[in-house]
């Protein structure tokens, strides 16, 4: 939403804020909706937050993902120009998200939502952007997507998630990360509170990125069949896998190179509990450039992973659009892809190192200058090698993620909430 | 010279000269003027890296009990070349006239015009040596560092572009590519 | 003051494992050389000039600094005023940009690449010329197993 009146917006904002949905036990089970707010740095002013509380924002995030858009690897067809309005023309000033159990669930929330906005006043919805689970939890290229996230301290999920979801430690076992490494106010794991705007505008807060990636399927499909003419007889499932790193039901690559694993629960204790460095150092069994090792490496990039260990990211993003059928391999123009969304408690080391140097480069990884083969930068990815005896080569080709657009966000607690629309 | 400004064939060069007072501004502007992509140092195929820097002042730190309060500004030149450092200055002396008047010109005892002997030998007076220095591929040239660059580059497209070719054809591509 | 030792590249050091610098110095400027016109300058101080060729970005370098070279950051910068203890990373990030200088001018000579990829390319280079001896003058069969195991030799050079 563009916010045109800070005084309204602050109103709207107050009125809502009983229903934005915090860290409270649900006491009568799930509830039918969530709903949650999230702010632009252009929002934040439009809002009216005091000059000396702006200026706690961080850089990257007061410039704006537009601006960053080329150091980010979107060019050419992805470049900010191009972008679907209103991303990057300074307009989108409030994100709302509403979760919900079911389409209707939505539709009525986004309802009352716009009713309160006409009453209001003060306020423009400038863009809306649905997205909703796949069969299988898949996202759009087929691959079972989302449930590796990272451990961390403090929270319920902590023990469930910790191995493998946390930091890899030398004797085989893992430790949950620092709270502060996604929530500003605690400590990270450089042991003291990250950079964060003054109470209580920064405390329990975090920055969101938030990225519409659209997905060319047929692109993909065709791209990995012609290539995998010369692959293993034409093992055109074991090269996707090897682009990957997962095979479609999620099973890891590293941990079963040869086929997935039919008893893999993505769910299950311990589902993500693999690491590299040991079992696969030179890339045999799952690629030294396959998307899952460049986005996580754990422990593959040496020293136990201590290159690694702070550019971890809370992932949240859902596809979009209506899945293309199974056997297609021509573009039916559909609009569909993967709304990308994660939190960190700093966007230049986590989200934009992740983005810049693991997936648009492959120096750290000793690849040279070769690039992620799924996600890549958009002016053509370069080859990726398969490694093996002998090793596969996938030549470089156009992309099959295109940036629609996005913005950087900040998500405030609860206190800071009332303090923004409190105009204090 | 300390042999500690060597590793294998590779050289780290220093050089502090101080800079005549009311010059620091023109000198910087025409320092950061130079394109990136048309540097002087061009002329010098035997250098990896090198650089201009100028110290206006040391960054005093808490703790320090005495302010280290500098008399001039200083331009560092650095550089990390392929050996030995004379025949590089003789280099240097002849390849970078103009661009020298410019720079060293600008610098108390630079002799006039900067150019060959008196250029090098201002050169070596002001040089400070080496304490450590690492480099991670001592031995090779930049002339072979390209020339593998390069080479590299051809293999990948190599390996790709070949894939599942005959092994008649894929000799005799490999012949053409790389047998003269 | 403290110890200068050399420095080979031993492939099992962590600068070399960490494989992103190409060159890089550590200097102790104790005094400064006088030149006809310049006012004469007494150092008060020995100051440590430190740079540094590499590749990637800046946090990335400087935290591997603190994790991973430790110890050999504190032997080297122990000594220096203001120099707090290579962890945690923010103060030690916090000095290095107190005290960095900004280039004028800057050149390289293969601005485009990185230190592994030149590693690479003189690996691949002593590897190839190794294979050209032995199969430039096979019988195609032979040559295409020949080179089957030289593409599998050097695939982590690609």
């Amino acid at each position: 939403m563009r916010v045109d009146d800070a005084d309204r917006g602050r109103v709207w904002l107050r009125d809502l804020l009983g229903e934005v949905t915090n860290a409270q036990a649900w006491n009568g089970g799930k509830p039918r909706t969530h709903l949650n707010l999230a702010f632009t740095y252009l929002g934040l002013v439009a809002l009216g937050v005091p000059k000396p509380v702006l200026g706690g924002f961080s850089k990257e995030f007061r410039q704006g993902m537009a601006d960053r858009a080329a150091l980010l690897g979107d060019t050419g067809q992805s470049d900010a120009g191009q972008w679907e309005p209103p991303f990057g023309s300074g307009q989108a000033h409030v994100l709302v998200t509403i979760n919900a159990v079911d389409d209707d669930a939505v539709a009525d929330r986004l309802r009352d939502l716009r009713a309160q906005i006409d009453s209001d006043g003060g306020l423009a919805i400038v863009y809306v952007q649905h997205a909703h689970l796949l069969q299988g939890a898949r996202e759009h290229f087929g691959y079972a997507d989302g449930f590796a996230q990272p451990a961390i301290e403090g929270t319920d999920e902590a023990a469930k998630r910790v191995r493998g979801g946390g930091v890899p430690l030398k004797d085989g076992g893992w430790r949950p990360l620092a709270a502060g490494e996604f929530i500003l106010g605690y400590d990270d794991e450089d042991g003291s509170p990250p950079n964060a705007p003054p109470d209580p505008y920064g405390r329990s807060g975090t920055y969101m990125v938030w990225r519409k990636l659209h997905q060319d399927v047929a692109l993909f499909r065709r791209t990995l069949r012609d290539a995998a003419e010369l692959y293993e007889d034409g093992d055109e499932t074991k090269l996707r896998a090897k682009v990957v790193g997962r095979w479609p039901d999620g099973t890891p690559l590293v941990t079963s190179p040869e086929e997935p694993d039919a008893t893999f629960e993505p769910n299950a204790d311990g589902s993500n509990d693999f690491r590299y460095a040991g079992v696969d150092p030179t890339g045999g069994r799952c690629p030294l450039g396959a998307h899952i090792r460049r986005s996580n490496p754990r422990d593959a990039l040496g020293w136990d992973g201590l290159l690694s260990f702070r550019h971890r990211m809370i992932r949240r993003g859902m596809p979009y659009g209506d899945p293309l059928p199974d056997e297609a391999v021509e573009d039916d123009g559909a609009e569909r892809g993967l709304v990308f969304v994660c939190f960190n408690a700093s966007i230049s080391r986590q989200f934009e190192g992740v983005q810049i140097q693991w997936l648009n480069d492959g120096n750290i990884f000793r690849l040279g200058h070769d690039k992620d083969f799924l996600m890549g930068d958009s002016t053509a990815t370069a080859k990726m090698t398969v490694q093996g005896d002998p090793p596969f080569f996938l030549a470089p080709q156009p992309s099959f993620v295109t940036t629609r657009g996005g913005e950087y966000l900040f998500v405030p607690g609860i206190a800071a909430l009332a303090a923004i629309a409190g105009g204090a | 010279m300390r042999s500690s400004n060597e590793s294998g064939q590779a050289y780290a060069f220093m050089a502090m000269t101080p800079i005549v007072q009311g010059e620091e501004s023109d000198l910087r502007s025409y320092l950061e003027g130079i394109p990136r992509s048309s540097s002087p140092l061009a002329k010098l195929p035997r250098t990896h890296f090198a650089r201009w820097v100028i110290l206006e002042e040391f960054h005093h730190e808490a703790g320090q009990r005495r302010r280290e309060q500098l008399k001039s500004q200083y331009l560092i030149f650095t550089s990390n070349f392929d050996g030995p450092l004379d025949s590089y200055l003789d280099e240097l002396g002849e390849q970078l006239v103009e661009e020298a008047g410019e720079i060293w010109g600008r610098c108390y005892g630079c002799p006039r015009p900067a150019a060959g002997a008196p250029l090098k030998d201002y050169l070596l007076h002001n040089q400070i040596d080496t304490g450590l220095f690492f480099a991670a591929y001592a031995d090779a040239t930049v002339e072979r560092v390209v020339a593998s660059l390069d080479q590299r580059e051809r293999m990948i497209d190599f390996a790709v572009e070949t894939q599942g070719l005959t092994p008649n054809e894929l000799q005799r591509r490999f012949r053409q590519e790389f047998c003269p | 003051m403290f110890l200068l030792r050399r420095l080979r590249p031993d492939p099992n050091s962590p600068l070399v494992r960490l494989s992103f610098i190409h060159f890089a110095r550590w200097t102790v400027v104790k005094r400064i050389p006088h030149n006809e016109g310049q006012p004469r300058e007494k150092l008060r101080y020995k100051h440590l000039f430190f740079e540094s060729n590499f590749n990637g970005g800046w946090e990335e370098y400087i935290d591997a600094f603190s994790h991973i070279l430790t110890a050999g950051m504190t032997k080297l910068w122990g000594s220096s005023y203001g120099f707090p203890k290579p962890l945690p990373t923010a103060p030690f990030k916090d000095y290095i940009r107190r005290n960095e200088i900004e280039a004028s001018h800057f050149y390289s000579a293969y601005p485009d690449a990185t230190k592994s990829m030149v590693s690479a390319a003189l690996d691949l280079d002593q590897k190839l010329a190794a294979f050209k001896a032995r199969a430039c003058d096979l019988e195609p069969e032979q040559f295409s197993r020949e080179w089957r195991a030289f593409l599998t030799d050097v695939q982590a050079d690609l």
